[in-house]
């Protein structure tokens, strides 16, 4: 594509464009013989000639003017003020002729008021929806008071051309089918052929290459956040496998079981082990031997075990269990737990604490959960 | 009656003898202030009668003091035969008071009722000093006990003495300064807050004050930090818990809680409920009043309420955790030996085992039919309370507040009030858990 013109040549073409539209309005006043009326008038369309959106607005003021002529009120009813101005740039917004043939149909009428044009924001707003599509219609219909104004609404749309900024919200739309009609039977020369051309040649690339301006920076810097904190993630995860643990191994031997002889807690392998080997009838009648493991099950403390009183009590918040693991008084909500236990091969017994036996849960029926002491 | 665990020993009847001499010098600085200030009394006829400044009371009582400091400087020789001492047949009552958490509560909630009904007497400066010298006077004897002094004594405990001096001390302000307004309000007067608001420039005012309390704050800690060493312990280890296992001082009221509740309860809802709670209050409040100044006649309902949560349940349940709390987390007397072995008969019965028992019926299996009736009722108390609440007490705040704001307010209300319902239960009727389904974690 080597035709592709930079932004720099839209500008000035859009500049040159407004220049011709000036030069327009003012002849158009020169003719129209109010004199007053036209120097305010190509005053107001020079000062911001140079920039695109005022070239609607002076694009509309021959209109305006051609219509306001014959009556005195015409010099009031064309934008005097800045105010004025603006506000009729405002309510022409999209480039509508609405205001201005309202403001001329008005004020020949009835009274001078500049204001009349916008109706309101409500019929501004929904002129200047409608005038993506038609715009000659809807400057009718909002202004239908005088019979001038039909007139001036079909001759409006001759001068009218919407702000940059909305041909290019267009361009990127891939609309060009409104831009092209709307600009088509007026002020001509070159805008005609050439902002469809351009339209048609540009947009795609533009939009690429805006796309790619603002999207690849983002993409890259997310892709790199992302990668970055998935190996971190990935890092953090592999602390869980640690290549060493320095714990005592989950199994292991406590010695034969007469050891540990009937009805009695030994508290031998609690400070290495954390668990109590308990010898008791208590539970359900049958003389067992079995592992508690020292967390209390309300906030996991260790308890202690009280050979006088015949439990374990736990300091933090004063639980208390029976000898054979079922919690009674303060706060914890359930017996303590069972880890594994059986015989070895060599008729010592061994705990797993990699297995645990939670009574409310029935599974302190599970026979890895005791050693029956009359089978050692 | 030297044995391993003396009462008294010279060193410290020397160290109470320094005690007793700053209340005396502070109490001499009170006479000057109370001569100029307090005007005269009437002498009863006992003393001949007529007219005496007020003062003389505290000259005679600062005399007093001046000759027990004597007392206690010169008698340490010989500890046996000193006779300033708290007598057993007071404490014996006073453990036996403090040492049952039902009369422990009683006697904290007893005290809140007392502060607020009898704020106009107890609000004022002598009042406000004759309180301060009993609580030093009852704090200087209470050391002559040998277990007192291990208590108030531990490095740990010290800041949560000096803690409960400064809340007393706030509360009597607070108390003070609303009074006077209160007063004010009544005559028709603006507050005193509003006459003499004249400004003063942050620099160098504010900031030079700033510096100087920053400095002097400073200073005190390192005072601290070198006077009283770290109450640093063993290297921890994950099979061993210290008997007793005490939070940090500002949380012992959590742990307090969480001998009612289950952990998820006490440690993480009460908790968010609380700090949520405190940063609710000013959308919920709609008294424009009091704003910018003391006042208790104006904000009763609002200042009463957030005292009960802060005297009695938080600062309160500090309080017992830290003094009363013993090993195996038994409550003992503050001048009781922390005996491992106190037997104290806590077996605790869940309400679905109540309310079955009470049919002849065995616990049902499955887990949830069995805790219909706790399920139940605490739906009706988080449900249904507000409503009553709002069609009974609470008619004109649920007015005035709207729905929303109504229903925030009286669910804080009723968790609040949750904790004290549960500690009553637990008291009287041996109550563990409202809902038990220890199968999902889940009691309340």
């Amino acid at each position: 594509m080597a035709d592709k013109p930079s932004t720099e040549d839209i500008l000035k073409k859009i500049r040159q464009q407004s220049a011709a539209e000036s030069g327009a309005a003012e002849s158009g006043a020169a003719e129209s013989g109010a004199a007053e009326s036209g120097a305010a008038e190509s005053g107001a369309a020079e000062k911001p000639a140079d920039d695109a959106p005022a070239s609607a607005e002076t694009s509309e003021a021959p209109a305006a003017e051609e219509k306001a002529v014959p009556s005195k009120p015409a010099a009031k009813a064309a934008p005097k003020g800045t105010a004025d101005i603006l506000a009729s740039i405002r309510a022409k917004g999209g480039g509508a002729g609405v205001a201005e043939s309202g403001a001329s149909a008005d004020a020949p009428a009835d009274k001078p008021k500049p204001v009349a044009a916008p109706k309101g924001t409500d019929s501004i707003l929904a002129s200047i929806r409608s005038q993506g599509t038609k715009a000659g219609d809807t400057g009718a219909g909002d202004a239908p008071k005088a019979p001038v104004a039909k007139k001036a609404a079909a001759a409006v749309p001759a001068g009218d051309l919407p702000p940059v900024s909305e041909m290019l919200q267009q361009m990127k739309a891939g609309k060009q089918s409104g831009v092209t009609a709307k600009p088509a039977p007026a002020k001509p020369q070159l805008r005609i052929p050439t902002k469809p051309a351009k339209a048609a040649a540009q947009p795609e690339t533009r939009r690429n290459f805006l796309v790619a301006m603002i999207a690849t920076p983002f993409a890259l810097a997310w892709a790199l956040l992302g990668t970055i904190s998935g190996v971190w993630l990935l890092a953090i995860a592999r602390f869980m496998f640690p290549n060493v643990l320095v714990e005592p191994p989950s199994r292991f031997k406590i010695g034969p079981a007469s050891d540990y002889p009937p009805e009695s807690v030994s508290t031998k392998w609690t400070a290495a082990r954390g668990v109590w080997i308990v010898h008791t009838t208590q539970y359900n009648g049958k003389d067992l031997i079995y592992a508690l493991l020292s967390v209390c099950t309300h906030l996991g403390c260790t308890p202690s075990w009280l050979e006088g009183e015949q439990k374990f009590k736990c300091p933090c918040h004063g639980s208390g269990f029976y000898k054979n693991g079922i919690n009674f008084e303060g706060p914890a909500p359930r017996p303590l737990e069972r880890v594994g236990l059986s015989v070895a091969a060599d008729g010592m017994l061994e705990v797993d604490k990699s297995v645990k036996f939670q009574e409310e849960k029935g599974q302190w029926e599970d026979s890895k959960s005791f050693v029956d002491a009359a089978l050692v | 009656m030297t044995g391993p665990h003396p009462n008294l020993t010279p060193s410290v009847i020397f160290g109470l003898g320094f005690l007793y001499l700053i209340l005396f010098c502070m109490n001499v600085a009170w006479t000057v202030r109370s001569y100029k200030k307090d005007g005269e009394v009437h002498l009863p006829s006992l003393l001949g009668g007529g007219h005496a400044p007020f003062a003389l009371w505290w000259g005679l009582y600062s005399a007093l003091l001046s000759m027990v400091t004597f007392a206690h400087f010169t008698g340490s020789g010989n500890p046996d035969q000193f006779l300033i001492s708290l007598p057993d047949f007071i404490k014996a009552p006073i453990d036996a008071l403090v040492a049952d958490p039902r009369l422990f509560f009683g006697i904290t909630l007893l005290i809140f009722i007392g502060i607020i009904v009898f704020r106009r007497r107890l609000a004022t400066p002598t009042a406000g000093w004759i309180l301060l010298n009993a609580a030093l006077l009852f704090l200087i004897l209470s050391m002559t006990d040998y277990d007192f002094r291990q208590i108030v004594g531990k490095p740990d405990n010290v800041p949560i003495v000096a803690m409960l001096f400064i809340v007393g001390f706030f509360t009597w302000l607070y108390f003070n300064r609303a009074n006077e307004n209160d007063e004010r309000a009544a005559k028709g007067l603006p507050p005193k807050e509003s006459e003499n608001n004249e400004k003063i420039l942050v620099w160098p005012d504010l900031v030079y004050s700033e510096l100087i309390c920053m400095i002097a704050l400073t200073a005190f800690l390192f005072f601290w930090g070198v006077c009283l060493q770290a109450p640093l312990e063993e290297p921890a280890s994950s099979v061993k818990t210290p008997n007793p296992s005490k939070a940090p001082w500002y949380f012992l009221g959590l742990q307090e809680m969480l001998v009612y509740y289950d952990p998820w309860l006490a440690g993480v809802v009460f908790p968010s409920v609380i700090l949520g709670g405190l940063m609710a209050l000013p959308y919920i409040d709609f008294n424009k009043k009091g704003n910018g100044y003391y006042t208790f006649n104006e904000r009763k309902f609002a200042v009463s309420v957030f005292l009960f949560g802060f005297l009695p349940l938080w600062v309160g349940m500090i309080i017992l955790g830290t003094f009363l709390r013993g090993p195996n987390w038994n409550t003992f007397g503050i001048y009781e030996f922390w005996d491992v072995h106190k037997l104290e008969a806590l077996n605790n019965i869940n309400l679905s085992e109540y309310f079955w028992g009470g049919f002849g019926m065995a616990l049902p299996t499955n887990p949830l039919i069995r805790e219909v009736p706790g399920i139940m009722l605490t739906l009706a108390y988080l449900v249904f309370m507000p409503q009553l609440l709002a069609a009974t007490v609470f008619r004109t705040f649920a007015y005035r507040m709207g729905f929303l704001r109504y229903m925030v307010f009286s669910n804080l209300v009723l968790l609040m009030a949750a904790l004290p319902i549960k500690m009553v239960l637990r008291w009287s009727l041996q109550l563990k858990y409202i809902v038990a389904i220890p199968e999902y974690f889940f009691n309340i």
